[in-house]
């Protein structure tokens, strides 16, 4: 404790250098934070992706193959089935091309909202429930059109109606949230009653079913089941766990992994040089001040301990700071890459490299300081 | 001037000594280099793979606003046949191809990766609209029968695309009969018959056309003869401008990646470069101030000290720029399930170069001030 003030001291003895050092070191790991929050978030986000929801797709082609309505009966039927769903998937634009809009038509049966990721308020849902052309809206679709409950919203499809238009309306009821890791494009739900009377091709097909099952622990069993039955049809199915799924889409980021390795190395590499550089500097100027220390009773190893500890300090410090630059770039990040978060792990790893950088850069640096002749030195030879 | 050369003759002699500082720039300024060129290599490969075989006298054309799902009415794409500005083949028939396009899935060969491309159903005349297309094994598809061609990029890369094998298509296999090269690309494609695809999926539109124009200037004429047509909404596109729009989220994500991580790494070595000027400023106040004492003015220093920052950072940038190209350039790279080699080009070397510049007159700006403002007395009194 009692050499706090010494260490202090030492920090500060040239403050535009530490500066400069804190600085470098703050954007380093700042950097790393960054990255390495991409990677775990993904992670992270995959996950807490729900094993309990399953989709049920066409066999050959995710959901680009339609599947008839009339499979909803058969896997209801199926045990440990809690609720199946139908949903059918479109695209339209609201006013001009690029404001693109995902539509999504499901049948609000009862406990519709268990097969989806979705959070909705019990009044909104109710609404929606009960008028045909009711469509909820993400939120951050409604905030960015400034949509008001009670509208009725015009949306150009590329899915054509009877009356030969593809000019759709819907009433907005509400909006919603959407937990999954894929779930940040701007969307809509719409009744897939109304919408599939009123369309003129595909009639009574959709694109997957959602189904929640009773027990997750047999989920896969369930899919397994699911996919039995239709077997033998010639719409046969495929069904996945949103957790399946979500894995599948981490793997494209795998890429990554080996940029983002890169990166940080080079990073680090650049990094140890400037610190090393700039406490040999330091070591070297204040080689009479060491002496002076030696020559009051000093030993060799505190001296040693005491430059290591002055780079921790800084570094250690520096590595905290800059975790927190990172952390506030995240919510900027996050339009780029979904589930960016910097859990405990990260955190931990940067303050720890810190740590490192400061005992590989300052290990040579202290060990001179240690050795300072104390003669030599005060005769400022 | 001379005073200034002088200087900085004596500055760069000193580098011998001072080798820990001027590593520290150097190798800050390479790192920075290094990753920046490295990173925007996978943009510029992308883009060099995407444009490749883009033709001055091909337009693309797609249902206004809307690309990608099937949406093109069929009386539509017939009326588009007959627009002036479109070449003829020998036979007289205008050279368009009208594509429809449905999701199609494979798996890796080395992952078990699923990934998604899309089949084509073509209706016209391939070979003269795409003369790069070179059939490499068995035979093209015939019209009416459920049959695929696959470019060889397929067979490479996924498994289960070897010719005669088989491929379900909405619950039924349909074989392939022949594998193709076309162009530089290096994705994966398929094609079938238009109509049978249509008919298979129960859809009647197409979703993009491609032409061939008589010359690259006709490019107008077909577009106001499109646009003057109250019948068709359609959007006639050249081929480059509608492969750089299909593309453009892609490189915006790998710009903004390459330029964060690289200016970030840019920021952290102008930090280390400010701190060893400082430090071979600091080391060299006697002989600053020694340099004032006998009549240099101060402007000559600064401007020597600052360009010596500059000359210890070029170094570090050809340094970046060679290792990238060393270490990256023709790697094979597949970010977000698209696949191309990474190219370092001249121009990259030259934004390289550029950013070291930048790098190394921030970080000389305030040690060089300082050097210039040695005071005179007090550092040469100083032991």
């Amino acid at each position: 404790m009692k050499y706090l003030p010494l260490i202090w001291s030492g920090v500060w003895r040239k403050p535009g250098r530490t500066i400069l050092i804190f600085l470098q070191v703050s954007v380093a790991i700042a950097l790393f934070g960054v990255l390495q929050g991409m990677k775990s978030g993904v992670e992270h986000a995959v996950a807490a992706a729900r094993a309990d929801l399953l989709i049920v797709h066409s066999r050959e082609n995710l959901i680009f193959t339609p599947l008839p309505l009339g499979q909803l009966e058969q896997i209801r039927s199926v045990p440990g089935v809690k609720v199946a769903i139908a949903v059918d998937l479109s695209g339209a634009i609201y006013q001009k091309p690029d404001q693109k809009l995902g539509v999504v038509a499901i049948r609000p049966d009862d406990g519709w909202l268990n097969a989806f990721t979705f959070t909705v308020s019990p009044a909104q849902e109710a609404a929606f429930r009960k008028q045909r052309t009711a469509m909820l809206a993400l939120r951050a679709v409604v905030q960015k059109y400034g949509w008001k409950v009670g509208d009725k919203v015009p949306l150009m499809s590329l899915v054509p109606q009877r009356d030969g238009t593809s000019n759709w309306a819907f009433d907005d009821v509400g909006d919603f949230t959407d937990s999954d890791i894929g779930g940040q494009g701007d969307k809509v739900i719409v009744n897939y009653d109304y919408y599939n009377e009123a369309r003129v091709s595909n009639k009574d097909t959709v694109n997957h079913f959602n189904v929640a099952v009773t027990d997750p622990e047999r989920a896969a069993s369930v899919a397994d089941e699911i996919d039995r039955r239709f077997a033998n049809s010639s719409n046969q199915t495929r069904t996945e766990s949103l957790l399946e799924l979500a894995q599948q889409q981490e793997q494209s980021i795998g890429d990554l992994n080996f940029l983002i390795r890169a990166v940080v190395a080079a990073v680090l590499v650049a990094l140890l040089f400037a610190t090393t550089t700039m406490m040999m500097q330091s070591i070297r100027e204040r080689t009479p001040e060491l002496a002076v220390l030696k020559t009051v009773g000093f030993t060799n190893r505190a001296v040693f301990c005491l430059v290591l500890a002055e780079a921790v300090a800084v570094c250690v410090a520096a590595a905290a700071f800059g975790l927190a630059l990172a952390d506030v770039t995240f919510p900027f990040a996050a339009r780029f890459v979904v589930g960016l978060s910097m859990p405990v792990i990260v955190i931990v790893a940067g303050v720890t490299l810190g740590a490192i950088i400061a005992l590989v850069s300052a290990a040579v640096p202290a060990m001179l300081a240690a050795r300072v002749q104390v003669a030599a030195a005060l005769a400022g030879r | 001037m001379r005073q200034f050369l002088g200087i900085l003759a004596v500055n760069l002699a000193g580098v011998g000594q001072r080798l820990g500082a001027v590593l520290t720039i150097v190798v800050g300024v390479t790192c920075a280099v290094g990753v920046l060129v490295s990173m925007l290599a996978i943009g510029t490969g992308a883009r060099r793979q995407e444009l490749a075989d883009a033709r001055d006298d091909r337009v693309t054309v797609t249902h206004t606003g809307a690309r990608f799902q099937g949406s093109i009415p069929k009386d539509e794409a017939a009326t588009l046949r007959d627009m002036p500005g479109i070449r003829k083949s020998a036979n007289g028939e205008p050279i368009v191809v009208f594509n429809t396009l449905v999701p199609f899935e494979a798996r890796r060969r080395v992952t078990g990766k699923r990934i998604f491309f899309p089949l084509i159903g073509l209706s016209g005349d391939l070979a003269a609209l795409v003369p790069e297309f070179r059939l490499t094994d068995g035979r093209m598809f015939r019209r009416g029968l459920h049959e695929l061609i696959a470019s060889n990029t397929c067979a490479r890369q996924f498994s289960g695309f070897e010719l005669g094998a088989g491929r379900p298509v909405h619950g039924v296999d349909w074989p392939i009969v022949g594998l193709f090269d076309q162009g530089h690309g290096q994705q994966c494609v398929v094609y079938t018959d238009a109509d049978v695809l249509m008919s298979t999926f129960g859809s009647n539109a197409y979703t993009r056309i491609g032409a061939m124009l008589e010359s690259p200037g006709s490019f107008e004429q077909l577009r106001a003869a499109v646009q003057s047509n109250p019948s068709l909404h359609l959007d006639v596109q050249r081929e480059r401008e509608a492969v750089e729009q299909d593309f453009k989220p892609l490189n915006a994500l790998l710009n903004f990646i390459s330029y964060f991580v690289g200016s970030i790494m840019a920021i952290g070595a102008t930090l280390g470069a400010v701190n060893s000027l400082y430090a071979i400023v600091d080391a060299r106040r006697r002989e600053l101030a020694t340099l004032r004492a006998i009549g240099f003015r101060a402007a000559p220093i600064i401007a020597s000290v600052l360009c010596e920052s500059i000359l210890l950072a070029l170094p570090g940038a050809l340094l970046g720029g060679a290792l990238a190209w060393l270490l990256f350039n023709g790697l094979a790279a597949s970010p977000f399930g698209f696949s191309f080699n990474l190219e370092v080009t001249a121009d990259l070397a030259v934004i390289g170069v550029v950013w070291a510049l930048v790098m190394g007159l921030v970080g000389g700006l305030l040690p060089a001030l300082r050097a210039g403002r040695v005071p005179v007395t007090t550092a040469l009194r100083a032991t």
